[in-house]
Order: structure tokens, then C-alpha cells, then sequence
């Protein structure tokens, strides 16, 4: 009898500490979609309130078509607190979006090929030249920001996409080789060497029978190359100057730095940013996790 | 007779042979230009512009003045409270996500219904930008309006509304909780993936022995999942010495500068101080400490270095 109240003792406090957490977790994401629904006056009310009692979809309207929320005119802050920058927030998001997809694809096209030469080829310089683009990663970012500024100037693509497309893949590719490499050596490697006893070449089995197999774990690979390229704040901030090759996170910041922006327009702008990292992370659950474990447990 | 089909089959055997030999190397160069394009440069080049004067109001005169940048550096103003507020930030940052992800990881293994909610958010934290994370934090945390604040005071915990980002002490507290917030989940992941690499046997080998409860977590748990500790530890002390999104939205390096970490500087010096001589020697800096780190902490796993 005791023991039976001791765990259901247990069980309620447990329960409870996982509410917590996903109030801690889930808390902030919850609370600036709601708070892009409320209107300036009911979002700087002392306290606000945490649902909206007049949801309004007027920032979203003001963010896409330039139309000034009613509720602005009501309080007569009209300009003051409409900041021209959030409406930035669309093209620069499309920006991440476009230059993730190539990111994306460079690393598919690139690193492929070349795990499958360090998981399963015997060549010379192998060891040394998969320790060197790993070793690559180790470089803090900060140390390479002002040089890379400099190769992109020098290379005449200052303040265009091609310079993150560029940059982005040089961050992402060493990890996905790395990720790559694992998953193909944890494969059984007996249909490759039937396919090679039956002629095929190495490019052919590659294509028609490792790349079938892995195609998880290229799903994972795809997703963090687009997430890390979506993400990336230091370099776009460095090499881009206008909304011609500006990221999303770029803008978000720029926005953020303006006294005169509205906290329902940013709540628009980060809830629009955060969409597609959230629908990634969302469907995409099971490989994501799977393939993050695996990048620590296989060996 | 026989040797008719070897003769005619050689000249073919070889040129495939060659293409077998040269492949491996046609698969990875393109990756290896675009890396080296954008690792050996950029460091031969930073090295080279850390020994020479490089002021951005002085375009014109670029001496060379040896070591002037790195003496500079670490005798200015900043140099000794920056690494300082490194220092603690790192420890706290890293600490706090090491204790999170134990917890968290720990909770997610466990035969609990309500975890499986946990499961399906755990991740949203690290995959959105940092900057986005950063900016939600600030929001909330804000002095006037803050939502935080906001709910604070409806319960009747504080009287008035507290700065939480314009108090020293209070911003830097704010900051490692924003920080633990977007770098835990990965670290749960990593814990998580451990704990369920350990055989279920072991514990019930070591409940016969009379284990319970926390002696359970500190003689097997603990060894077993040792190795993916000191990993998540590399990682996660790199990712907290060179923190610069999320503070850069969140304090921007304030109050004062008191949330001003080493990286901050070396952007400082390019962007506000205009000395890119300066904010190269910085970064070397910065680069030589997470070095000595690495190879600190590769020294005590003794394992491969396949983590990165």
C-alpha cells in the first residue's frame, strides 16, 4: 500500500516537471504567435494578455501589402511605430529559402560522392584529407569572417546570394561528408561487392545501389544542411549590404535594432521566419533524431 | 591460343584500372576545393593581416608593425573583463546545458506518457536561428512589457516590473537561460541516444546488488555514458565560447559590458573600433584558445577524433 502511493507520488511529480518543461520549451513559440494576432494597444497593456482578445490578422496584412493596421490610426502613432523595415521580412526570407535549397543540393551533389570514397575506397591520401575537411569545421567562425569578406570582394560577388550559396556550403559540407561517411560504413556492404563481381563500376554502384540504400540518411543530411544555411547569421551579416541577397535572420536583427519597430510587426516577422525550420523539425522528427544519434553512437 | 584474349583484354583492364585508381580523388574534389577555397586562405590571409597595421580610417597605410595588433589587444580596456565574462559564461552555459540534457534525456527515457509531448518539441529550440531565439527571449524579457514580467506579477511574485536585460548580473543570468533554452534539446538528443545504448540487463543486475534510485545513475549510468559526456562537452563548450547570434539580438553586449563575451570584441574592433588588424589578432586569440581546448579535452577522451 505504501509503495503503491509512494510511485503514484512519484508519477504526479514527474508529470509535473514535464509540464514545466514544456512550458519552458513550447512557452515562447506559443507566445509570440499570439502575441502577431494582437494589436499594438492589447500587447503593451501591463500585464498583456496571453490569448488575444481581439485577434487580428492586420499585422500580417500591413507585413505583406503595406496596409496600415486600424488600430495604429485609433492610438495616432500612425508612422512612429510602423517600421518600414518588417515588410523587408518577405523577400528576405525567400532569400534564405533559395539560397538553402542550392546549399542543399551542392552538399547532396558534393558530399555523396565523396563519403562513399572515404567509407568504402582504399586510397592513398584517404585518412588524410577526411581528418583535414573535418578539421576544417574546428575553425571559429569570428577567425574567418573579415577573410572571407575579403575573398568574396576579391571575387566580385559581394551582396549576392551565389556569396552565402558559397560560404553556407563550405560550413555545411564537412559535416555532412562526415555524417555521410558513418552512415554508408554502418551498412551491410555485400550487394555493393555482388554489384562490383558483376562489372558495374564504382560510380555505377554508387548510384543504383548505395544510394537507395542510404537515402535516410541523406533526408537527414539535406535537412541540416538547409537548416544550418537558413540559420546562418555572422556571414550573411558580413557579406550581404541590401534586400538583393539579404537573409532572413539579418533582417530580423536589423529590425529588432530599430527603436521605432512594432512588437506586433517583429512577433510577424519572427513566426513567418521560424516556419520553415518548424515544419522541418515537425515532420521530419524521427530521421532528425535518428540521424543525430547516430553521428554520436555510431563508431 | 590462350594468351590471344589477355593480350587483346589488357589495354581495356588498364584504362578502367586507372579510372579506378583516379576516382576516389575525382569524388572529392569538389568538396575539397570549395573547403580549401575557404579554409587555408582565409587563414594564411588572417595571419598575414594580424602582424600589419590595418585601420580602416587610414586606408592608405598598411605598415608593418609585428606584433603591435596581439600587444594591443590584450593590454586594451576590455581584454581581462572579456575573458573573464568568457569564462563564467562558459562554465555556466556549458553546466547548464550538461544538467539539462542529463535531466531532460533521462525524463524521455522513462516509460511515461506525457514525455511523448516533450518528444515532439524537444527539437523546436535548435532548429530554428539563433537570432530568432535571441529575439523571442528579448520580448520576453522586456522591463515594460514583457510577458514574463507580465505573468509574474499576475501571480503576485513581484511588485513591479523587474529589467531583467539592463541589470549586470540579471542579463547575464537571462542570457544563459536563452542560451541553455536553444543549445539543451541537441544535447538531450546526444544523452538520450546514450542512455538507450545502455543494456536494460545492467540495471537489473545492479538492482539484485541492491542499487536504487540515485546510486543506479551514479555507478552505472554515469560510466557507461561517459564517452558521450566528454563529447557533448567538446561541443557544447565551442559552441558557448563562441556565442555571438544570440547575444548579439538579446544584450548586445550590455548592459555596459557586462554580457560582452571575446568573440563580441573581435567583432567590435572591425565594426565599431574599425581596427581589422586588431580584430584578426583577437580572433587568432580566440581560435588559439578553443585549440588548447580541443586538444585538452581529446587528450582525456583518448578515443578517436572522428566527433567532428
Amino acid at each position: 500500500m505504501r509503495k503503491k502511493r509512494r510511485t503514484l507520488v512519484k508519477t504526479i511529480l514527474l508529470n509535473l516537471i514535464v509540464a514545466i518543461l514544456i512550458i519552458y520549451i513550447a512557452g515562447p513559440f506559443v507566445w509570440v504567435i499570439s502575441a502577431s494576432f494582437q494589436g499594438e494597444n492589447e500587447l503593451l497593456k501591463k500585464p498583456p494578455s496571453f490569448i488575444p482578445k481581439n485577434p487580428t490578422t492586420d499585422n500580417y496584412r500591413y507585413v505583406f501589402t503595406g496596409q496600415v493596421p486600424t488600430s495604429y490610426e485609433v492610438k495616432g502613432q500612425l508612422r512612429s511605430r510602423i517600421s518600414q523595415e518588417a515588410r523587408l521580412i518577405a523577400p528576405a526570407l525567400k532569400n534564405s529559402f533559395i539560397i538553402a535549397v542550392f546549399v542543399l543540393a551542392i552538399n547532396l551533389l558534393f558530399a555523396t560522392p565523396a563519403a562513399y570514397a572515404f567509407a568504402r575506397l582504399r586510397w592513398k591520401f584517404r585518412a588524410g584529407i577526411y581528418n583535414f575537411i573535418l578539421g576544417s569545421r574546428l575553425m571559429p567562425a569570428m577567425a574567418i569572417a573579415i577573410p572571407y569578406y575579403v575573398i568574396i570582394q576579391s571575387l566580385k560577388l559581394m551582396d549576392t546570394k551565389l556569396s552565402l550559396i558559397l560560404v553556407d556550403s563550405a560550413l555545411t559540407i564537412p559535416f555532412s561528408i562526415w555524417f555521410l561517411t558513418l552512415y554508408i560504413t554502418n551498412i551491410p556492404r555485400d550487394l555493393e561487392e555482388a554489384g562490383l563481381v558483376d562489372g558495374c563500376n564504382y560510380f555505377q554502384v554508387l548510384k543504383s545501389i548505395v544510394v537507395p540504400i542510404i537515402i535516410p540518411g541523406l533526408v537527414a543530411a539535406s535537412a541540416f544542411a538547409f537548416m544550418t544555411s537558413y540559420n546562418e547569421f555572422l556571414f550573411a551579416r558580413f557579406l550581404t549590404t541590401s534586400i538583393a541577397s539579404q537573409t532572413g535572420p539579418v533582417v530580423l536583427s536589423s529590425i529588432s535594432g530599430n527603436p521605432d519597430a512594432s512588437y506586433s510587426l517583429i512577433s510577424v516577422c519572427l513566426t513567418l521566419g521560424m516556419i520553415p525550420p518548424i515544419i522541418l523539425a515537425i515532420t521530419m522528427r524521427k530521421w532528425l533524431t535518428e540521424g543525430l544519434s547516430s553521428t554520436i553512437t555510431f563508431r | 591460343m590462350s594468351v590471344q584474349p589477355s593480350a587483346q583484354a589488357t589495354p581495356r583492364r588498364n584504362s578502367s584500372r586507372f579510372l579506378e585508381k583516379i576516382y576516389p580523388y575525382g569524388s572529392v574534389l569538389p568538396a575539397l576545393v570549395i573547403i580549401i577555397l575557404f579554409t587555408i586562405y582565409p587563414v594564411i590571409y588572417a595571419l598575414r593581416i594580424s602582424v600589419y597595421q590595418y585601420i580602416l580610417t587610414k586606408p592608405n597605410s598598411h605598415p608593418f608593425i609585428g606584433f603591435k595588433n596581439f600587444h594591443d589587444v590584450i593590454t586594451s580596456y576590455y581584454f581581462k573583463n572579456a575573458l573573464l565574462n568568457t569564462g563564467i559564461y562558459t562554465i555556466a552555459a556549458v553546466l547548464g546545458v550538461l544538467l539539462f540534457g542529463i535531466a531532460v534525456a533521462s525524463l524521455l527515457n522513462m516509460k511515461l506518457r506525457s514525455v511523448n509531448a516533450l518528444k515532439i518539441i524537444i527539437l523546436l529550440p535548435w532548429a530554428i536561428p539563433a537570432v530568432v531565439a535571441g529575439l523571442m527571449w528579448k520580448w520576453i524579457l522586456n522591463s515594460d512589457f514583457g510577458i514574463f514580467n507580465g505573468i509574474l506579477y499576475s501571480l503576485g511574485m513581484i511588485k513591479s516590473y523587474i529589467p531583467f536585460l539592463a541589470d549586470p548580473v540579471l542579463a547575464k543570468f537571462s542570457l544563459v537561460m536563452a542560451h541553455i533554452w536553444k543549445e539543451g534539446p541537441l544535447a538531450t538528443i546526444f544523452i538520450l541516444a546514450g542512455l538507450q545504448l545502455i543494456p536494460n540487463e545492467l540495471y537489473e543486475a545492479a538492482k539484485i546488488d541492491g542499487g536504487g534510485g540515485f546510486r543506479l545513475f551514479r555507478f552505472v549510468t554515469l560510466p557507461l555514458l561517459r564517452p558521450i559526456l566528454l563529447v557533448v562537452l567538446v561541443y557544447e563548450t565551442m559552441t558557448a565560447i563562441l556565442t555571438f547570434d544570440i547575444i548579439y539580438v538579446l544584450t548586445g553586449g550590455g548592459p555596459g559590458d557586462s554580457t560582452a563575451l571575446i568573440s563580441w570584441f573581435a567583432y567590435a574592433e572591425i565594426y565599431k573600433f574599425l581596427n581589422l588588424g586588431g580584430g584578426i589578432a583577437l580572433s587568432i586569440i580566440i581560435a588559439l584558445i578553443t585549440l588548447v581546448l580541443i586538444i585538452l579535452y581529446m587528450r582525456a577522451l583518448k578515443t578517436d577524433t572522428t566527433i567532428y
